[in-house]
């Protein structure tokens, strides 16, 4: 089974501010990782690919520094890589998003499964899966908490999602699109030699030109939506200070649980 | 021209899921300046009781499709079916719950009609192009609510589609209704899918975890500092409370995933919740809901939790958990 793992580099932090004058984001650290809910997802495409073999291609879309996320999932044991950089697709939204990794996905080759985190830990839309799969004219089953596979029914592939109180079992008519939540499964470490083996294999570099798609759908242009403006958080309290000293603090803590706990 | 402030009736076994009644409320918000008709699509088994309720909702247009089957989690068809509605019902904006199934379904509505979709908005209001016409600002917190941006659907692009955090509306009260028209879309059919839910089980018991917890003992990144994390599971001990996390402490790996709290873990019900260290990333808070009694305990006096919290102590939490610990 051929197994495309989509990926984003997030900031390491979150600490982002705004330049109250600018509006502009100013961020703590430009230091950038694998989005937490994709190593659920790379996880799930080794545990699949030992099951069945063939290969796993992980993708991203970024900046050339997302060579190193990259160069990590394949540490993970991601066999190939592809990586889609352009200053023509910068700064889209999901929609231009999800065209330009759907174009990245098909130009590379064909795929059963398409996997992904549910939600990155930045703009936590959770929206650039089931969009990829739109564009692929595939199913799609979000948020899953984890996928069986049958090799003797080799056209589908079963997604165990949490919904409501229940846990479904979602069967799947394949080439599909699967994405995971975050701490679905405990996922494998790098280690040195793993890392190494990472450095020479192979990473495809795509440009838009690759991908032939129209200026006016990628990017910025190619964007429904902009972001116009940015502002801190609204300060509101509505919690009731208490005042003392620690001990009286202390205290006045144990009174309120123990009140609440004998209603 | 596209007119109407259209919302996603979102439902679960034939009943009106609680959130569309917020967003019915939201609706209501814009309708105040623009005055365009609140409008709702159903799609749903059977969709006569779901029409009933939006109509005691005050929703003044309704479009409901009769799936004729229960089409929960086939969102390849569904997604093609509500398409075609709201290309019949052109609305201007549309309101949807930012919940696992509207996420879902109108990441692929969005691509089929060519519009965008802004995600999980904590507020929406009405602003007014040079022209005179209307437009929705799309409020939505990023980076883990560090930041929040206003986004806007670009000119050209139809309808404004936007998903709507629950919890973020006081629902609207339901009425005696009668007011609605309500229309069945008998051409539209909800075609094959290539998904099918093949067996439906009580999700897992999870007692022993903090799902169950009546009090939950939650550390931020303060409670990484010195010897503070054995003074929370002592704290915790004696409260009866099981301990959540906040990313910091789950990166940490000081507890593990399953007992992260907010956007990418859990959500919680507690009866009590008690916060050390926590500064207040609301995608943390959100993660807690419905708790009778909520104490935050943080050195910022303007820290974002006291925003959320019931109770606020400004001390360090080392002082405040030694001195509990001696009670």
């Amino acid at each position: 089974m051929n197994i495309a793992v989509l990926i984003k580099q997030v900031p390491v932090s979150n600490d982002v501010s705004v330049d109250p004058e600018t509006h502009a984001l100013v961020r703590a650290s430009s230091e950038g990782m694998v989005n937490p809910a994709d190593l659920n997802a790379i996880e799930e495409a080794m545990l699949l690919k030992e099951q069945t073999g063939g290969k796993v291609v992980v993708f991203t879309m970024g900046p050339p520094d997302a060579e190193k996320a990259l160069r990590d999932a394949m540490a993970l044991g991601c066999d190939e890589s592809c990586l889609v950089t352009d200053r023509a697709v910068a700064g889209g939204d999901t929609v231009a998003t999800a065209k330009v990794l759907a174009a990245a996905i098909r130009k590379y080759g064909q795929f059963d499964l398409i996997l992904g985190g549910a939600l990155s830990a930045d703009g936590a839309t959770g929206q650039v899966g089931a969009m990829v799969a739109e564009c692929l004219d595939i199913p799609h089953v979000v948020e899953a908490q984890g996928i069986k596979y049958d090799t003797d029914k080799a056209d589908r592939i079963v997604a165990v999602k949490k919904f409501h109180d229940k846990k479904l079992s979602i069967r799947c008519a394949l080439p599909a699109m699967i994405s995971f939540n975050f701490g679905c499964n405990e996922p494998r470490l790098a280690t040195l030699r793993t890392k190494r083996a990472a450095k020479s294999k192979p990473l495809v570099t795509y440009t838009n030109a690759d991908l032939g798609l129209p200026l006016d759908e990628v990017g910025i242009a190619g964007s429904p939506t902009a972001v116009v403006d940015s502002f801190s958080p609204k300060a509101g309290r509505k919690a009731a200070m208490l005042e003392g000293t620690a001990a009286e603090l202390a205290k006045k803590l144990y009174d309120l649980i123990e009140e609440e706990k004998g209603k | 021209m596209a007119n109407g402030i259209c919302v996603y009736a979102e439902s679960y076994k034939g009943k009106l899921e609680p959130v569309a009644a917020e967003l019915v409320s939201a609706a209501k918000e814009i309708q105040k300046t623009t005055g365009e008709k609140i409008q709702a699509i159903v799609l749903a088994e059977d969709p006569d009781g779901i029409a009933a309720e939006l109509d005691r909702l005050g929703v003044e247009e309704i479009y409901a499709v009769n799936a004729g089957r229960d089409c929960s989690q086939q969102d390849d068809a569904v997604s093609a079916a509500i398409s075609e509605m709201l290309e019949k019902i052109a609305p201007s904006s549309v309101l949807i719950p930012a919940t696992p199934e509207g996420r879902s379904i109108f990441s692929r509505v969005a691509m089929k009609l060519g519009c965008g979709l802004t995600a999980d908005c904590t507020e929406v209001l009405v602003g007014t192009k040079e022209d005179g016409s209307y437009y929705i600002k799309q409020n939505k917190p990023s980076f883990g609510e560090n930041v929040f941006v206003t986004i806007i659907t670009r000119d050209g692009y139809y309808p404004q589609m936007m998903t709507v955090r629950p919890g973020v509306y006081v629902p609207q009260e339901e009425a005696s209704g009668g007011q609605a028209t309500v229309e069945y879309f008998e051409d539209i059919k909800v075609g094959d899918s290539k998904i099918e839910v093949i067996e439906e089980a009580e999700a897992e018991n999870e007692t022993g975890s903090i799902l169950g917890a009546e009090v939950v003992v939650v550390g931020g990144r303060g409670v990484l500092e010195d010897d503070n994390f054995a003074l929370l599971e002592k704290f915790a001990e004696k409260v009866g409370g099981a301990i959540g996390g906040t990313r910091p402490m789950v990166d940490s790996e000081m507890i593990p995933f399953n007992h992260q709290i907010g956007q990418t873990g859990l959500t919680i019900r507690p009866k009590i919740c008690i916060s050390f260290g926590v500064s207040g990333a609301i995608q943390h808070t959100e993660g807690i809901k419905d708790t009778k009694l909520f104490v935050a305990v943080n050195t910022d006096e303007d820290a974002a939790i006291f925003g959320v919290a019931d109770y606020g102590i400004t001390a360090d939490l080392k002082d405040i958990l030694e001195n509990y610990l001696t009670i």
